[in-house]
């Protein structure tokens, strides 16, 4: 591999992998209250199409950064009444909301079919395009939108919140021990609602990113292709811890630039190998492979205040 | 008045009313997730009605179009009864997808060697193939649930994605299993030994439906009757409890997901060897999801699965011809599909389970208690 090449891999990294830190900064809340949002696939996908059609109508991108979010927090908050209140299983419900969402933003994308000719404004870079020529580091970094930018700074700011704000401690509280948290007088269907909305806002938010941070289009037919589920990998394999789920998006970042290298260059690895890495991970983490994971004690379990 | 409160008196009613009500309700959830769906193809400036009535037209209106109905269910019912076994115990199988490639990908390495059988042998063995294979795969997450406790939802979900790219791989070109400059991913045809025969001359009707609802039956009845079944059932209701009954939970855990992954194999085999006589690359994309959601809308009842498929397929099925005739996009079958599921969970769970409890143990519970003390 030539400099070059490395240098334009390291810049893809931070190019895929943004879109997947903000997804992550919401999932970790959530399942830190014990619920899996496995509908943040679907989510980010509806983030992806808004994005784009509001940047298209209107041409700021601020604006679509808004509407998509928007449309998380909606999202968000069915997910919510659905698992929290219904209590329906909350992986299956998560599957439905992906399938629905994959149909809907194509019957929508159907009727957008300006866009298709059109690309829409992306976000702007935070730098001044003078830095983009200092050697290296120059195109790796500064060349990068300000929601890639975005996304390297939340990471802190959401591993500050969690665990030094009470909110975060009653978060994890929650997903630890309801049945505690509620003895103490926390309002735990509450925080749980919180939690999952944040995590439909920022998978909005990641989809947006996805669509209007380089790209400027949206494609027919599952643009995110499974991003969201490399996410809920990324949790597990970074430990609910925000940072170091972050290093982890980083890193399944880079395996994905990496194997959209090698499919139109070739390489002696399969690239269908480092497709497979994230979930490989994952499974190792889960089996105690690699380091001791420990979820959230009522991770994926719904909440049943009139259960002893 | 009188009329308003005739309803909520009848489902009072301790017996009748509340079996009414648990049979209705998963109907009440398929009403509204279809009125939803009148609603979207409503805004795309479809008339629901002529759309739902091509829908259905294209799914019963003709032998051909029966045909494909059951085409559709064949590996819904496979996987759906899967799933299905674990609901009973408890246990999300969500791994459908990833079995089905493993069992695609098993059934295709035998099915495209020309061998010197008879077909009825041919065809048995890539079936075998396809669920020792899924099987082995399934065997992953299986043992993982049973004897290290890791929650088999995350792992068979990782795992589906694996099996996809596994699959990608196997029929990408240097792989002896890929067909030679192929101007997409796909395996080499299998050799018309290993294919399953058609039975209706002019569709592709093949007797996946029958292996599909064969094996729907043989587990409801298996649930029902045998001590296996009874383990499954007691394992969940309550884990605990069937620990104190000396139940063997870790080897029940283990065969239950195992179950799964063999039905899932099958439904791979099936599809490869009925209908797409190849292996694609990505070519379950979303079978098996669908699967999960066609046990669910069975409340994990063997024979409710059959249902469930055949509805799951008259709106594939009927889905298509709707498409083509009234020009609704092709989607709006996913979302429907989706909306439905959605409304059957939020309007049937939680508290159906809930009321029953408190009121009276279900006859299955009484059982298990029964045994137990």
């Amino acid at each position: 591999m030539s400099a070059d090449q490395i240098i334009s891999w390291l810049a893809a990294t931070l190019e895929w992998g943004g879109p997947l830190i903000l997804v992550s900064i919401g999932e970790v809340f959530a399942e830190r209250s014990g619920v899996i949002d496995v509908g943040i696939e679907g989510i980010m996908l509806c983030g992806a199409l808004v994005g784009v059609a509001i940047s298209f109508l209107t041409g700021n991108v601020l604006l679509a950064s808004i509407g998509g979010m928007f449309l998380g927090f909606v999202l968000g908050t069915a997910f919510a009444y659905l698992t929290v209140t219904r209590k329906t299983n909350q992986v299956v419900t998560g599957l439905m909301f992906n399938l629905a969402a994959l149909g809907g933003t194509n019957l929508v994308f159907a009727l957008l079919s300006a866009t298709r000719s059109h690309r829409v404004t992306t976000f702007p870079d935070l730098f001044p395009a003078s830095f983009g020529s200092i050697p290296i580091i120059g195109p790796v970094l500064f060349k990068q939108p300000v929601i890639t930018w975005i996304a390297l700074i939340l990471p802190f700011i959401a591993g500050w919140v969690l665990y030094h704000t009470d909110w975060g401690l009653n978060v994890r509280a929650v997903g630890d021990n309801p049945k505690a948290a509620a003895t103490a007088g926390l309002p735990v269907i509450k925080l749980k609602y919180q939690a999952v909305i944040l995590s439909g806002i920022f998978a909005a938010l990641g989809g947006v990113a996805l669509t209007l941070g380089e790209v400027g289009y949206f494609a027919s037919g599952g643009l995110t292709a499974g991003r969201g589920f490399i996410v809920l990998a990324a949790v597990v394999v970074g430990g609910w811890d925000p940072l170091k789920i972050a290093l982890a998006c980083l890193v399944f970042g880079a395996a994905d630039a990496a194997q959209l290298r090698m499919q139109t260059g070739g390489s002696i690895i399969p690239y269908q190998f480092l497709q497979m890495l994230p979930y490989l991970l994952t499974l190792a983490a889960l089996a105690g492979l690699v380091g001791r994971t420990r979820p959230p004690k009522t991770w994926g379990a719904p909440y049943d205040p009139a259960d002893v | 008045m009188m009329k308003t409160k005739k309803h909520p008196e009848f489902f009072a009613l301790p017996g009748l009313g509340q079996l009414a009500l648990s049979g209705a309700r998963p109907l009440i959830g398929i009403f509204l997730g279809l009125l939803a769906g009148a609603g979207l193809i409503e805004l795309s400036g479809v008339n629901p009605l002529a759309a739902y009535a091509a829908m259905l037209n294209g799914a019963i209106g003709s032998p051909l179009a029966i045909s494909n109905v059951l085409v559709s269910a064949s590996p819904l019912l496979l996987t759906g009864v899967g799933v299905a076994i674990g609901i009973k115990a408890g246990l999300w199988n969500i791994g459908a997808e990833g079995y089905m490639y493993m069992g695609a990908l098993g059934a295709g390495a035998v099915g495209i060697v020309p061998l010197p059988l008879p077909p009825i042998v041919h065809i048995i063995l890539a079936l075998l193939a396809g669920a020792v294979v899924a099987g082995l795969w399934g065997l992953v997450p299986a043992y993982l649930r049973a004897f290290k406790g890791v929650n088999e939802v995350v792992t068979t979900i990782m795992m589906n994605y694996v099996a996809q790219y596994f699959t990608s791989w196997m029929v990408h070109e240097p792989q002896p299993m890929a067909e030679p400059g192929a101007f997409f991913p796909m395996s080499r045809k299998l050799v018309s030994s290993a294919q399953l025969p058609i039975l209706m001359p002019g569709s592709s009707l093949h007797p996946g439906f029958i292996i599909g609802i064969a094996a729907c039956i043989l587990f409801y009845l298996a649930i029902r009757f045998t001590p296996f079944g009874f383990r499954t059932r007691m394992l969940g209701a309550n884990p605990e409890a069937s620990r104190y009954a000396g139940v063997n939970v870790k080897r029940q855990i283990l065969f239950v997901l195992l179950i799964g992954a063999l039905m899932g194999g099958v439904a791979g085999a099936v599809e490869v060897m009925g209908l797409k006589l190849r292996v694609y690359q990505d070519f379950v994309s979303g079978a098996g999801f669908e699967g999960v959601a066609v046990a669910l809308l069975a409340a994990g009842n063997p024979l409710g699965v059959i249902a469930s498929a055949l509805f799951f397929g008259v709106l594939k099925a009927g889905g298509a011809a709707m498409s083509v005739s009234t020009g609704v996009g092709g989607p709006m079958t996913i979302v429907i599909e989706a909306l439905c599921v959605i409304f059957v969970i939020a309007v049937g769970y939680g508290e159906r389970k809930r009321l029953e409890r408190a009121d009276k143990p279900e006859k299955e519970d009484e059982e298990v208690i029964q045994h137990v003390g």
